[in-house]
């Protein structure tokens, strides 16, 4: 068999293909990175067969092997996992906290809000401390969105995990804060119930640790997670 | 090429199994091997591929590596220690699967054995 110069994918067609595969709602660049890598493959074997094909039509031959709906699937699959990861990774903090020396001050967070709950006080004390948490939640996103900014002012490129730690941070928290009116109606019975104390100061010291972990632990440790999770974040 | 459904449950136990054997893999790669393999009897779907690939990684049974190769980036996937362990029960699980199936499909196998 008689083959000419091999045609391969250039420098300008990868950037072309970076291009398609935003314009086919991939919006993050590890993703990017590792299907222009399989479609630039992919090309290279179709143009071995079928050499007079141009780049556009051995893109597309290539493209229609992800189906119809394209890469949505692969998007929506990695948004999965790594969720995954990113709870891997809160988790991974969180406990911390569970083990000496955090222990300590979880402990001591249980026994003030213990302290707290018991007294006569528990609406005004409910309030209160409900209350700090919406606010400074409230804060430390619109700060968290400032630096995601501030951050993709000076990249062109998207990572998902960079995404959820900056802008998913708490998510879970701010739904149940939404409930808080609820929480002061009801807490007239916690007075009369020892375990509901305890069960309502525990839940509350667990609340605030995975406050504290999501909204200032990790985005503090964003760099080294990416760096981790994306061999090509630094290159 | 074979019926989709059926290698479906076994996509997984497919990529380990070939990433045991050749250290460190790019999904590309792992396409084209199995149609080399199965001599084009079972293609790995792209759409299937990657997020197989993205769950094992998220589940820490594989690790990523990236380089790059003449003008691109290429992902390589390689198993982690608890993925050969991984990959080592899901073999035998299979195994296992392939046997029951024999004698459901052949019903004499287990009056000769």
């Amino acid at each position: 068999m008689e083959f000419g110069i091999m045609r391969t994918v250039n420098p300008q067609e990868i950037a072309q293909l970076y291009q398609f595969t935003r314009a086919h709602f991939v919006e993050y660049y590890d993703l990017q990175t590792e299907l222009v890598d399989h479609l630039a493959n992919d090309m290279e074997v179709i143009w071995q067969k079928q050499p007079k094909l141009s780049f556009e039509q051995a893109r597309d031959a290539s493209f229609k092997k992800f189906g119809v709906f394209g890469f949505m699937d692969v998007v929506g699959e990695r948004q999965k996992a790594m969720t995954k990861r990113y709870m891997t990774y809160l988790w991974q903090e969180f406990r911390q906290w569970l083990t000496l020396p955090k222990l300590a001050i979880t402990l001591c967070l249980f026994l003030v809000f213990y302290t707290a709950f018991s007294s006569p006080f528990v609406p005004l004390f409910l309030v209160l401390v409900f209350g700090y948490h919406a606010v400074w939640s409230i804060y430390k996103s619109v700060i968290l969105r400032k630096r995601f900014k501030s951050r993709r002012e000076n990249t062109s490129k998207k990572w998902m995990l960079e995404e959820m730690i900056f802008k998913q941070a708490g998510g879970a928290a701010l739904l149940l804060m939404s409930q808080l009116p609820t929480w002061y109606n009801l807490s007239g019975a916690y007075l009369s119930n020892p375990t509901l104390v305890i069960g309502i100061s525990l839940f509350t010291t667990v609340f605030s640790i995975y406050m504290y972990v999501s909204f200032e632990l990790l985005p503090n440790k964003a760099e080294e997670l990416l760096n981790q999770t994306y061999p090509e974040y630094s290159m | 090429m074979a019926n989709s459904k059926l290698y479906k449950g076994s996509l997984v136990t497919i990529i380990l199994r070939l990433l045991k054997e050749n250290e460190k893999m790019y999904g590309y790669e792992i396409t084209q091997k199995v149609k080399q393999i199965t001599q084009g009897e079972l293609q790995i779907t792209e759409g299937a591929l990657y997020p197989a690939l993205h769950k094992l990684e998220a589940q820490g049974l594989l690790d990523v590596d990236v380089q790059k190769v003449g003008n691109r980036l290429r992902k390589y996937y390689k198993l982690t220690p608890q993925g050969q362990k991984e990959t080592h029960s899901k073999l035998q699980e299979l195994q296992a699967y392939i046997k029951t199936m024999q004698v459901l499909v052949n019903p004499k196998w287990s009056l000769e054995s």
